[in-house]
């Protein structure tokens, strides 16, 4: 597996992006694309974040992003297992309480 | 006579520079038996205050720059980022309110958060910033 990637798959109503590697200012914009991209797939997106090791804070802002487009589309968004680096920046921009986080998609179908 | 730097780097004032910036940091702060913790988020507030630089002084042209320089003086850690892009106005740059739910803008929260103190001076007479941020090794929370 390449160190930092992304693959995008359908399940159901929802569209998975899943992200994983290092997450920074030379990436983020791709993976902000990707995220809005998605949408296309599904009305409903989830990113996987599980193989995250780094995030930065635009990385952060492209989850932003995708939040902001799902609610201003009536749609859902969803971020699944984020890793402990991920965690961390999430609660240190106090978005842990804003982001819906699911352990994976059964819990974010449920949820 | 002041101890040798921790770290000195000059690097490119690029994106793709930023992975190998934080790996030297990581070193370097492992030299110093800094718990995990409290390493990651240094290595976070100095990825941010670069790609701050690289986004916001040299609006990502790309050509410039970057001067880190790491010390340790007793058990202070001191972080200066010299640049050379056009002066930036400190009183633009504040943390903002993390109430707001948008993206953008959290890079100096998350410097403010992780710093005990910071400070951003343009240069009077040359081209450029410095950043300097300080940071107690003990006595506080990660």
């Amino acid at each position: 597996m390449m160190d930092k990637g992304s693959e995008l798959r359908r399940e159901g109503d929802w569209a998975v992006l899943r992200i994983w590697g290092e997450v920074d200012l030379s990436w983020s914009q791709d993976v902000r694309r990707q995220v809005l991209e998605a949408y296309a797939k599904a009305k409903w997106l989830a990113v996987q974040l599980d193989g995250v090791s780094y995030i930065d804070s635009s990385g952060i802002a492209a989850l932003v992003e995708g939040f902001q487009h799902a609610r201003s589309k009536g749609g859902r968004f969803a971020l699944l297992a984020p890793s402990e680096a991920v965690r961390a920046v999430l609660e240190l921009a106090r978005l842990d309480r804003v982001f819906p986080i699911f352990a994976d998609l059964d819990a974010a179908r449920a949820g | 006579m002041s101890a040798p730097p921790l770290l000195r780097i000059d690097f490119a004032a690029r994106a793709e520079s930023l992975a190998d910036v934080r790996a030297a940091v990581q070193r370097a702060l492992a030299t110093q038996h800094v718990d995990a913790r409290a390493a990651a988020r240094i290595v976070l507030a100095i990825d941010e205050a670069c790609a701050n630089i690289i986004r916001h002084a040299y609006r990502g042209c790309g050509d410039g720059h970057i001067a880190l320089r790491i010390e340790r003086r007793r058990g202070v850690l001191r972080f200066r980022l010299r640049d050379r892009a056009p002066a930036v106005d400190p009183g633009c740059v504040k943390p903002r309110d993390l109430s707001e739910c948008r993206p953008g803008g959290l890079g100096i929260n998350i410097i403010d958060d992780t710093m005990d103190h910071w400070r951003l001076r343009p240069l009077k007479h040359r081209c450029g910033n410095v950043l300097t941020m300080v940071r107690r090794l003990h006595a506080r929370k990660a």
